[in-house]
């Protein structure tokens, strides 16, 4: 566990004493506290498993869909909901990798997306990908559930970079790490 | 032609030419740095996120006065004047190889009138960046002490002595987000439970005291934007669905001072709201001034096309101010258009206006509202009591979320 994760993981501890159980914040901001970080949680959990075993137990969100919503490199993405940067699918990567060279920064902010394919709602990793300028093509700014940076896990605004080696913003994937059971108390 | 006979050439050219430009007229000399006026007025800073730096512009006459460096990996920080010690101050990062490489935190120091950098503050933590990085430094009353924020790996606060010039304190500031001067030796915090904390200092700068408010805002259900502004010892918060809160600050208190709202019931219902991201400015005489929109939720970021504002001690509604169309006026200086003629015109006529994201205002007694789109370089000038819309700062850079008036 490194420096950042140890203290994410007290900051966690901290939010939680001081906030209402109703904001669920204790709980979320472990989620994004880097799957290496807190291992035993459900999201954690569902990625350190294999693709079959995952498979196994949640279906994978529906990606055939027809027009912007099924493009990566689209703001209306049906992941995108709550992205705010460049699509690294349009910037060398996809919607779940990092262009050539850069750094996938290992903290970040979640998203609660509905797919139109299956109707059902997902938790989105929004990570930064880093060490590079910003790369400037396909911006987006979707904000459903974003909240202001002292609610940081619902924050979009943040430079995530700085969880990375270098702080230097270049895009943003949008990786799938579960279903959500309940909806996202943030509108 | 050689570049040997070039030269002869043009020797020779030199000695003929240069006793007849002698009589004409005085020689100008080489080598001039122009310095900045001591009035400053109505002077904004435009930090640029593309260009990597802060142009300066007199909002009276339009024109640029000067530029600061801001080098950041996301957006630059406005610089801050301290007036009485004749000082600009910038929140700087740097790498040692461009993007990667060491990594060095600092705050560079330039004198107020020539804009040489007179010294440096090394930062022992990582400073914080965010689309708009507002309230991530705050100048405190008086000049004494800068307060850097940092969000990573923990949030805390730097304090910087500005008379030794070093680091006083390291203040750990869990949960929260942003510092916002109180006072000569106080700064607050937003914190994710709905309060501030305000952070008193001894002499030294260390922590002296930390002050929660009570709980004041829903952080799931209504939060309150980083964006606020100050009048005095009080400072306004407002809402994504448009309440003010207004929080008193004295030496050992963090008081809210009652809630109220921007919008009526017929204005909300029809979705009017606040948004946009340095969307609140304060002035003690002019009032409270909020960029709205008819939105819904998730459009809290959303540009605005118009501006309301309010009177603070009555807290009724004295304006409604539309956005100039800077999408227009920004084209019409890329193309060269005539300022004010038919071409410019029409293009006010066919382009959509874009609305507002940022504003900032003077402080002086008639101030100057400056209104800017995130993604434009051009910032409109507006009498801030009139609202009426007097010029363009035009080639203000590229992309930018913040504005700074001094």
């Amino acid at each position: 566990m490194s420096g950042i994760d140890e203290a994410l993981e007290g900051l966690t501890r901290g939010l939680a004493r001081r906030t209402s159980r109703r904001s669920l914040l204790g709980r979320a901001a472990a989620l994004i506290a880097g799957t290496a970080a807190v291992p035993l949680l459900p999201v954690a959990r569902a990625s350190g498993e294999s693709t079959s075993e995952r498979a196994g137990r949640v279906p994978a969100p529906t990606e055939s869909l027809d027009g912007p919503a099924g493009d990566p490199k689209s703001c209306e993405y049906w992941r995108h909901c709550a992205i705010d940067g460049s699509a690294c699918a349009c910037c060398g990567g996809s919607a779940t990798t990092c262009p050539p060279g850069t750094e996938m920064a290992p903290v970040t902010w979640i998203g609660t997306c509905r797919n139109p394919g299956d109707d059902k709602d997902y938790i989105i990793s929004y990570n930064d990908c880093c060490g590079k300028s910003f790369c400037g093509r396909c911006v987006c700014n979707r904000n459903e559930g974003e909240r202001p940076e002292y609610h940081w896990y619902r924050n979009n605004d943040i430079n995530w970079c700085a969880g990375a080696k270098s702080q230097a913003y270049h895009c943003s994937v949008a990786i799938v790490v579960g279903q959500a059971t309940e909806g996202q108390p943030e509108k | 032609m050689p570049i040997g006979n070039l030269r002869r050439g043009l020797a020779a050219w030199l000695l003929i030419a240069t006793p007849i430009a002698a009589v004409a007229f005085e020689p100008e000399t080489l080598g001039n740095i122009a310095t900045l006026p001591s009035d400053r007025t109505h002077f904004v800073w435009v930090p640029d996120r593309l260009l990597g730096h802060s142009l300066l512009y007199d909002g009276q006459t339009g024109d640029v006065v000067a530029t600061i460096d801001s080098p950041a990996s996301l957006s630059p920080k406005s610089p801050l004047l301290a007036a009485s010690r004749g000082e600009f101050y910038s929140v700087d990062l740097d790498y040692s190889r461009g993007r990667r490489g060491d990594r060095i935190d600092y705050v560079t120091i330039y004198d107020a009138t020539t804009l040489e950098v007179t010294g440096e503050v090394v930062l022992p933590h990582r400073t914080s960046e965010s689309n708009a990085s507002l309230h991530h430094a705050a100048l405190l009353d008086g000049d004494g002490f800068l307060v850097v924020f940092s969000q990573f790996p923990l949030p805390l606060a730097t304090v910087v002595d500005l008379e030794r010039r070093s680091v006083a304190a390291e203040i750990p500031m869990t949960g929260c987000a942003g510092v916002y001067a109180t006072g000569a030796r106080s700064f607050a915090t937003l914190c994710g439970d709905g309060t501030v904390v305000q952070h008193q200092l001894a002499e030294d700068g260390r922590l002296a005291s930390r002050i929660p408010s009570e709980s004041f805002f829903d952080v799931v259900d209504d939060p309150a934007f980083m964006s606020a502004g100050r009048t005095g010892d009080t400072w306004h918060f407002v809402t994504f669905l448009g309440v003010v809160h207004g929080v008193r600050f004295a030496e050992d208190a963090a008081t809210v001072t009652g809630s109220w709202s921007l919008v009526s019931d017929e204005e909300r219902a029809a979705g009017w709201r606040p948004g946009g991201l340095q969307l609140v400015a304060a002035h003690a005489g002019a009032g409270l001034y909020v960029v709205m929109h008819e939105g819904e939720p998730g459009s809290h970021k959303r540009a605005g096309p118009e501006i309301w504002r309010y009177d603070l001690a009555t807290r009724e509604r004295e304006a409604r101010i539309v956005v100039p169309n800077l999408a227009a006026s920004f084209l019409a200086t890329q193309l060269g258009l005539e300022a004010d003629g038919w071409a410019e015109w029409l293009l006010q006529l066919v382009v959509p206006p874009p609305g507002a994201h940022t504003i900032a205002i003077s402080s002086d007694d008639a101030p100057l509202l400056f209104v800017r789109s995130a993604e434009l370089g051009v910032v409109a000038v507006l009498d801030a009591r009139t609202g009426e819309h007097l010029h363009d700062l035009d080639e203000a850079g590229l992309f930018g979320p913040q504005l700074g008036a001094l």
